[in-house]
């Protein structure tokens, strides 16, 4: 029987844009990520990586953000309106759905 | 003496995916280094565009589009939804990268440089527009007028939309607005927090004449000559092959 669980969060960056994560969880571990909003991101394209690369990660501070640091410091992505902080927050801030 | 820049008016009123296929098309061809720097001019009629990262899902109440018969796009560009009508002007810079004008790649800096003409356009018509961090002009406290942009395929590249006399109400319809995101600016609803031209002047104006202002705003905010011209055959090329790749496919509009 699987123990998948949705969980979903909706993070408001201070002063900035709007997080959007859902991520399916199964034994605390991320098994799939999606991240959206009305933020900036340059590259584009760089956002699927992010979201693959907290796949197979255990849901704790540490780890997720481990993954966003690096992240940003191999694609050299640029952020407009959402830090590396918020991106971390947002994906810890998840919990299932009402 | 003055840089010329291109001005192009192309637009398919009635086919919003073919206008976001063009909008790709020029900066990529002003990248490449085979077409001028260009400033365009468009409409759309009754659509919905998503900014690259967001979700449909979320973002847009589809059942009230379905109703209204609103079309939904997504840009090759960050940033929020917005409603485009007829009475909607939107309007898009394409720089080859390395312009002077910015010398970085520093987004926030495109935002703001390249929201200059905007609002001397709008000031010139008697708005008291201002730019607002992030990407937003804002006539006393309301959003009139939201960009968006990004830095790539070599080219600085700035879009944005301009609420001339767009109608407020089926836009409340059609985006879901999330409730964090309303609760921190202490507004009860999207009505609220946007005004259009009209409104603010007091009188009908049309977007023709908000577009000749704003083209006089770019001249003198950058020191440029807007020359009209068209787009090449292959600009065009490329954007009727965006469109069958990209933009009317719902794969890329509804998919994330």
């Amino acid at each position: 029987m699987s123990r998948q669980r949705i969980h979903t969060a909706d993070y408001k960056a201070p002063g900035g844009k709007l997080v959007r994560v859902t991520l399916v969880e199964d034994s605390g571990i991320i098994r799939r990520a999606q991240i959206t909003g009305d933020f900036f991101l340059l590259p584009e394209e760089s956002l699927t990586r992010l979201e693959q690369s907290l796949i197979g990660i255990m849901i704790t501070e540490s780890a997720v953000k481990k993954v966003v640091d690096d992240f940003f410091t191999e694609t050299g992505a640029q952020g407009l309106g959402v830090t590396r902080e918020d991106f971390a927050k947002a994906i810890t801030s998840v919990r299932e759905p009402d | 003496m003055p840089e010329t820049w291109r001005l192009v008016d192309v637009e398919f009123r009635d086919d919003p995916f073919m206008n976001l296929a063009i909008e790709e098309a020029i900066p990529r061809t002003v990248g490449l280094g085979k077409a001028p720097n260009t400033v365009r001019f468009w409409h759309n009629s009754n659509t919905i565009v998503l900014g690259c990262f967001q979700s449909a899902n979320l973002e847009v109440n589809l059942e009230a589009c379905k109703e209204l018969g609103t079309d939904i796009v997504r840009r090759f560009t960050g940033g929020g939804a917005v409603y485009h009508d007829s009475g909607n002007l939107n309007y898009a810079i394409s720089l080859k990268r390395g312009h002077p004008l910015i010398p970085t790649n520093d987004l926030q800096l495109a935002f703001q440089r390249l929201s200059e003409g905007t609002v001397q356009g709008l000031r010139a018509l008697g708005v008291n527009a201002e730019f607002q961090p992030i990407n937003d002009i804002q006539v006393n406290g309301l959003k009139v007028s939201g960009a968006a942009g990004s830095i790539r395929w070599d080219a600085i590249f700035h879009h944005g939309c301009i609420l001339v006399g767009s109608d407020l109400s089926i836009l409340a319809k059609v985006l879901n607005v999330a409730q964090v995101k309303l609760a921190d600016k202490h507004v009860a609803s999207v009505r609220k927090r946007v005004t259009t031209i009209r409104d603010e002047l007091g009188r009908d104006v049309s977007t023709g004449e908000v577009k000749n202002s704003i083209a006089k705003g770019i001249e003198i905010a950058y020191n440029v000559r807007l020359q009209n011209g068209e787009l090449s055959g292959e600009e065009l090329a490329l954007a009727r092959e965006l469109y069958d790749e990209k933009y009317s496919r719902p794969e890329w509009n509804l998919g994330r």
